[in-house]
C-alpha cells in the first residue's frame, strides 16, 4: 500500500526494471531462503524497507541482506556477492519467463521448468533449487499479470468517462484476460495456491491486486471501509475467477455478464447496508419509546398506589 | 601412543592459532589433529579408508543410530534428480548416494506421476568416483546385490576430488557426501566441481560440521571423543581411524566459513542446512 504510494510519486517511464526486479524480491519476504535450520534464523526482514530507498539506485537491491547473512566481515567480497546474487534471481526469471510457454502443454509443474531451463540453455538442475517449486512458476505468473496491469493502467487506460462500478469491471477483465492462454491448466494453479504452504504470498499477491485495482477506481479511503472495500472486490475476483474456468461461451461472454451482475451486486450491498443501518436505528427508536412509555405509566401507577406517601 | 598423544596436545595449542593459515600457506595440514605433510594426508587417508572400507556401511550406521540414512535421504530429496541427468557423485565410494539417485530416477511411482519419456531415462548416468579402489569394490558388490550390476546408468570411476577426469561444464549435479573434509585442499576440490558443472548445476555437500549449542555441543564432544574410538575398536577393529575421524570433523571449516568457501570457488546462491543442531550440514549451491 506504500509502495503503490511511492510509486505514484516516482512515477515515470525509466523505472520498469527496477520494478520487475523488485517482485522476487517480494517474494523473499515471504519465503525463508538462505541459512535455514533449527536455529539460525535468515535475516531478510531488511527487504520490506529498502524497496523504496533503493529503487532509483540500481537493480541490485537484494545484495545488502543477503551479503551480511554471508558475513564473514570481509568488506569487499560486499559487493561482489550483490552482483552473483541479483544474477541468479535473474537466471531465474528468464528460466521461469521461458517456462510458462510449456504451461499449457505440461502444466504447472517441474516438467514445465525443466523444459523452460532447456530453452534458455541452462542445466534443469537448477530447478530443484528453486523453493517451493510449482509455487514459484505461479507466483512468478501472477506478479507478471500484475505488473502488465500496472502498465496498462499506467499507458492511458480510458477510466473518466466510466462511472466506478463500470472502472472496476474493465480492470478485472483485462486482468482476467491475460489469463485465457492459461484457463486449461488454471484449475492446478489455484489447487497450487490453495496449498498452505503457499496460502501466505498467494493472499499477498492477491491483496496487492485488489489494492491496485481500488487504486486505480480512484479510491482514497484509509479508514475501516478500506479493508471492507478490499475484501468485497477479492470476493468479487475470485468467484468471476472460478466462473470463468467452466464457461466456454464465444469470448468467455457469460463470464463478463456474471462480473457485472458481481459488480452491480457489490454495489448495491454498499446501500443496502446503509438502509439496514437506517432501518435498526428505527426500530431501536421506536422500541426505545414505548419501553420507555411503559417504565413511565409503571411509575405512575406505583406512585398513585403508595397515595402520595412519602415523596 | 603416548608421543601421539602429547603431540596432539601441544599441536592442538598452537594449530587452533595457525589453523586456516596452516593449510592455505605452509605445506603442511591436518590428518585430524595432527601436523603432517601435505603428500603424507592423502596416503594416511588411503590407509584409514582401506582399512575401515569392509565396516563403512555398518559403523555408519552404529555411530549415527541409522541417523546417516534420515540424511543421505535429505541430501537426495533437495537435488531433486530428474530422468537424463548426468551426476557425479564424489567420495560416493560404497554407493549410498548414488544407489539413492538412482532410485529417486527411476522409482516406478515417480514416473507415473511425471510425464518422463524413456529416452530420457536411458540417458540417465550416475558417476560414483572414489580415490580409494577397495570402497569402489564395496559399491560395486553392493550394485552386484541389488541387481544393478550391468546397469548402464551407474559408473563407477576411481579419481581424485582435486584432479577430476571428467569434461568441463559436463555434469548435472555434483554430490559429496562424507567426503569432503578428507580432501588435501578443499579449495582445490571446490574448484574441480565447479569445473564440471554445468551452467545451472548443482553442488550439494553433505558433512559434519560444528555444534554450537552450549550442552549439546558438550554431549556431542563427549560421544565423539569417549564412545566413537571405542566402537570403532569394537566393531571395526580399528581404533585409530575412527579417532583420525572425530578429529577431522573438528579441524573441518565451520559452516558459515564452509559456506564462503564454496562461494570464493565461483557458486551462487550458496546456502546451508544444519541437521540435528548442527552435527550434519547440507551446503547447497549454483553454477551460473
Amino acid at each position: 500500500m506504500y509502495r503503490t504510494a511511492a510509486k505514484r510519486l516516482l512515477a515515470g517511464g525509466g523505472f520498469t526494471t527496477t520494478r520487475l526486479l523488485r517482485f522476487p524480491k517480494l517474494r523473499s519476504t515471504i519465503i525463508p531462503s538462505s541459512y535455514t535450520s533449527g536455529l539460525c534464523t535468515s535475516s531478510i526482514g531488511g527487504n520490506t524497507e529498502s524497496p523504496m530507498d533503493n529503487q532509483s539506485v540500481n537493480p541490485n537491491q537484494s545484495g545488502p541482506t543477503v551479503s551480511s547473512s554471508t558475513g564473514t566481515g570481509e568488506g569487499q567480497r560486499r559487493h561482489e556477492s550483490r552482483k552473483p546474487r541479483a544474477e541468479f534471481q535473474e537466471e531465474q526469471a528468464r528460466v521461469l519467463s521461458a517456462s510458462l510457454r510449456h504451461v499449457p502443454r505440461l502444466g504447472w509443474t517441474e516438467e514445465a521448468m525443466m523444459a523452460g531451463s532447456r530453452d534458455v540453455g541452462v542445466s534443469p538442475s537448477i530447478v530443484g533449487s528453486f523453493s517451493r517449486k510449482e509455487a514459484a512458476l505461479v507466483e512468478f505468473f501472477m506478479d507478471e499479470c500484475l505488473q502488465l496491469l500496472m502498465d496498462r493502467i499506467d499507458s492511458g487506460l480510458d477510466l473518466q468517462n466510466l462511472i466506478p462500478s463500470e472502472r472496476i469491471a474493465k480492470l478485472i477483465r483485462i486482468r482476467l484476460e491475460m489469463q485465457v492462454p492459461y484457463m486449461s491448466k488454471w484449475p492446478q494453479a489455484l489447487s497450487i495456491q490453495a496449498h498452505p504452504l503457499n496460502v501466505p504470498t498467494s493472499f499477498k499477491q492477491r491483496a496487492m491486486l485488489v489494492d491496485e485495482i481500488w487504486h486505480a477506481v480512484g479510491d482514497g479511503a484509509s479508514d475501516l471501509d478500506w479493508y471492507v472495500k478490499r475484501t468485497i472486490l477479492g470476493g468479487v475476483y475470485s468467484t468471476t475467477e472460478i466462473y470463468m474456468l467452466t464457461d466456454d461461451s464465444l469470448e468467455h461472454r457469460d463470464t463478463w455478464a456474471f462480473l457485472d451482475d458481481r459488480v452491480k451486486d457489490a454495489f448495491d450491498l454498499k446501500k443496502s447496508i446503509q438502509e439496514a443501518k437506517y432501518f435498526a436505528e428505527d426500530i431501536g427508536a421506536g422500541v426505545g419509546k414505548s419501553v420507555q412509555g411503559l417504565m413511565n405509566g409503571v411509575m405512575q401507577t406505583m406512585s398513585r398506589r403508595s397515595g402520595g406517601s412519602a415523596f | 601412543m603416548a608421543l601421539r598423544s602429547v603431540s596432539r596436545r601441544l599441536g592442538s595449542r598452537i594449530l587452533n592459532h595457525r589453523s586456516f593459515v596452516a593449510s592455505i600457506h605452509s605445506h603442511a595440514t591436518s590428518f585430524g589433529f595432527q601436523e603432517v605433510k601435505e603428500e603424507e594426508k592423502s596416503k594416511l587417508v588411503g590407509n584409514v579408508f582401506t582399512n575401515v572400507a569392509s565396516s563403512y556401511d555398518i559403523m555408519n550406521d552404529v555411530m549415527s543410530g541409522g541417523l546417516h540414512r534420515l540424511w543421505k535421504e535429505r541430501l537426495v530429496g533437495k537435488l531433486s534428480p530428474f530422468a537424463g541427468m548426468k551426476h557425479l557423485d564424489v567420495a560416493g565410494g560404497t554407493g549410498d548416494v548414488a544407489f539413492r539417485i538412482y532410485d529417486a530416477v527411476y522409482s516406478v511411482k515417480r514416473r507415473a506421476l511425471q510425464k518422463v519419456d524413456e529416452v530420457s531415462l536411458e540417458e540417465t548416468q550416475i558417476y560414483v568416483c572414489d580415490i580409494n579402489p577397495n570402497m569402489l569394490n564395496v559399491g560395486k558388490q553392493r550394485a552386484a546385490e541389488r541387481g544393478l550390476r550391468d546397469n548402464k546408468s551407474l559408473v563407477w570411476v576411481e579419481g581424485d576430488a582435486e584432479a577430476l577426469s571428467f569434461d568441463d561444464n559436463s555434469m548435472d549435479g555434483y554430490t559429496i557426501a562424507f567426503g569432503i573434509r578428507n580432501v588435501t585442499h578443499i579449495e582445490k576440490a571446490l574448484a574441480e566441481a565447479y569445473r564440471v558443472l554445468k551452467r545451472g548445476g548443482r553442488f550439494l555437500c553433505l558433512e559434519l560440521s560444528h555444534v554450537e549449542i552450549p550442552i549439546f555441543k558438550n554431549l556431542y564432544d563427549l560421544y565423539s571423543f569417549q564412545v566413537i574410538p571405542n566402537l570403532g575398536e569394537l566393531i571395526a577393529g580399528d581404533r585409530e581411524s575412527y579417532q583420525y575421524l572425530v578429529e577431522s570433523v573438528r579441524r573441518f571449516p565451520p559452516q558459515e566459513r564452509f559456506a564462503s568457501m564454496i562461494a570464493d570457488a565461483g557458486f551462487e546462491k550458496v546456502e546451508y542446512e544444519n541437521l540435528v543442531g548442527g552435527v550434519v550440514a547440507i551446503h547447497s549451491a549454483i553454477k551460473l
